[in-house]
């Protein structure tokens, strides 16, 4: 028959690609029980034709005819495929064979072996959760995306069968959905699915943790790696109280200000990219300067530090020149208005130009 | 800093924007007269310091956008006074209450507990949102670890 060539022809070509992208965006009923809606069949029937029988006229009819039979004899190997003939209704057919396509090309994408994340709709791209397929059996059913709610009830009627092949085929246009897919022989009731979805995403917030504690990407198991990034955590606050004890340390001894501080060293990266006459300027300035802003205090500054600890301070810098005979308040702007300016690369020291002891 | 692509967005800005509001933050104290003053205890300074510390690393990670952050800045408020207020971000509910009805995994809850209470504002969070404010706080807390490091090289006679 020429629908059964058809079929064959498309499951060929199917068989050669992954999956025919038209396919993706077929909009099967789209509504609630859609696999079963669609089809117009009480969902028994419905799975009578996903279960492939022996692929004689006979047995296909009776399975379009009988709801009793039997779906005890296992499918047959689904490399024989094109052999399958299905029930003469044409437009039962036409549906069915659209649907065993898209459940074929499953299929065989995984008897050839790949490992496809046939998730190639992006609708939901930053929700799509898609599991590595694993061929570990040649027969790999997997379930096609189904959407976390409803769509459901297909699944569980054919649970019986540990080789079953439960599919919604509708896509999830732009709802909140998780495009998850079960595996074999694991339960597909929305709590596990669901469950299976949060566990994905925290694996996948987990391998981003691990890039980026060091050493973690060498320990196996999730339960070392949490406790390595906690130590990680726990060691990066205690730095952070450790240094800001060393700072509280150091500021009674220096009576410092920070501007100037800055200031300076960044007159000593700063060759010539700095108008040092404006530094200058504002050094003896702030040397006689009184109690009325926060500037007077000077930093007495041994040595100038080294440069590439401070490449980024040359856009402090030239606020501080300006700002002393400012006021207080336009510290703020200058500040914002320097910071553009982030070019300070980490030029050499000036020794001479570092004038702290004013 | 350059990112590629990652649906889990952390970024965190470069080091000068945490040095800047560090630096601010500092000057602020200074101003503080109580601040200066010889009699003040070490400790007080090094609890003030700290706390600075924190909250600009907060105000220069994203301010009130990350959760981790706006929870810092929230305590540090209400210490000061309570005249702090932000937005009130859209719930997104539905993870909310699944992660009420969730059989939680006991590997990774012990773990997620310590992590909760390690990491400020973690205790309404689903783990995979605690996970993601983890890796944003460890990045702003290396930042920050090194402006402090270079301040204090800076600073510290040789």
């Amino acid at each position: 028959m020429d629908l059964t060539g058809a079929f064959g022809a498309r499951s060929a070509a199917v068989g050669a690609c992954r999956e025919p992208p038209g396919l993706e965006s077929l909009h099967l009923g789209g509504g609630d029980g859609g696999f079963t809606a669609l089809l117009e069949l009480p969902p028994t029937q419905a799975v009578e034709l996903l279960h492939f029988t022996d692929p004689s006229p006979s047995s296909s009819q009776a399975a379009v005819a009988g709801v009793g039979l039997d779906v005890s004899p296992p499918p047959p190997p689904l490399h024989a495929y094109g052999a399958l003939t299905f029930p003469s209704n044409a437009a039962l057919m036409e549906r069915a064979a659209r649907f065993s396509v898209m459940a074929n090309e499953q299929q065989n994408g995984n008897v050839s072996g790949e490992t496809t994340t046939t998730s190639s709709v992006p609708s939901n791209s930053d929700r799509v959760k898609t599991e590595p397929g694993e061929t570990d059996s040649s027969q790999r059913l997997e379930n096609n995306r189904c959407g976390i709610g409803k769509r459901k009830e297909l699944d569980k009627k054919v649970k019986g069968s540990t080789k079953k092949k439960s599919k919604s085929s509708e896509e999830n246009e732009k709802l909140p959905y998780v495009h998850v897919r079960a595996r074999r022989g694991q339960a597909t009731d929305s709590h596990s699915l669901a469950e299976r979805a949060r566990r994905e995403k925290i694996n996948a917030r987990m391998k981003l943790l691990q890039e980026l504690v060091p050493g973690c990407d060498k320990i196996q198991g999730t339960a070392l790696v949490l406790d390595e990034i906690i130590n990680h955590v726990q060691s990066l606050q205690r730095q952070v109280e450790m240094l800001s004890m060393r700072l509280a340390a150091v500021n009674p001894r220096v009576d410092f200000n920070l501007d100037t501080l800055l200031a300076s060293e960044n007159g000593s990266l700063m060759d010539g990219s700095f108008n040092g006459t404006a530094m200058q300027l504002a050094w003896p300035h702030q040397v006689t300067e009184t109690e009325q802003s926060f500037h007077h205090r000077q930093l007495q500054l041994q040595q100038p530090p080294q440069p590439q600890q401070w490449p980024y301070d040359g856009l402090i810098q030239p606020a501080w020149g300006r700002e002393d005979d400012q006021g207080h308040g336009n510290e703020h702007n200058s500040l914002m208005a320097v910071s553009e300016n982030l070019m300070v690369g980490s030029a050499s020291l000036h020794p001479n130009q570092v004038k702290m002891e004013l | 800093m350059a990112s590629a692509y990652n649906p889990i967005y952390t970024d965190v800005p470069e080091k000068d924007v945490f040095a800047l509001h560090f630096l601010q933050t500092l000057s602020n104290l200074r101003t503080q007269n109580s601040f200066s003053s010889p009699d003040n205890k070490t400790s007080d300074r090094v609890k003030k310091i700290k706390k600075a510390a924190y909250v600009s690393m907060a105000r220069a990670a994203g301010g009130t956008n990350r959760l981790w952050s706006r929870s810092l800045l929230h305590q540090a408020a209400k210490r000061n006074n309570k005249n702090v207020r932000f937005l009130r971000r859209k719930r997104r509910v539905t993870w909310l209450m699944r992660r009420r009805s969730n059989r939680g995994d006991p590997i990774e809850d012990v773990a997620a507990e310590r992590l909760r209470n390690l990491v400020p504002g973690g205790g309404g969070m689903e783990t995979s949102k605690l996970m993601e404010e983890t890796a944003h706080y460890i990045k702003c807390l290396s930042m920050q670890v090194k402006v402090m490091q270079c301040l204090v090289d800076g600073l510290s006679p040789k």
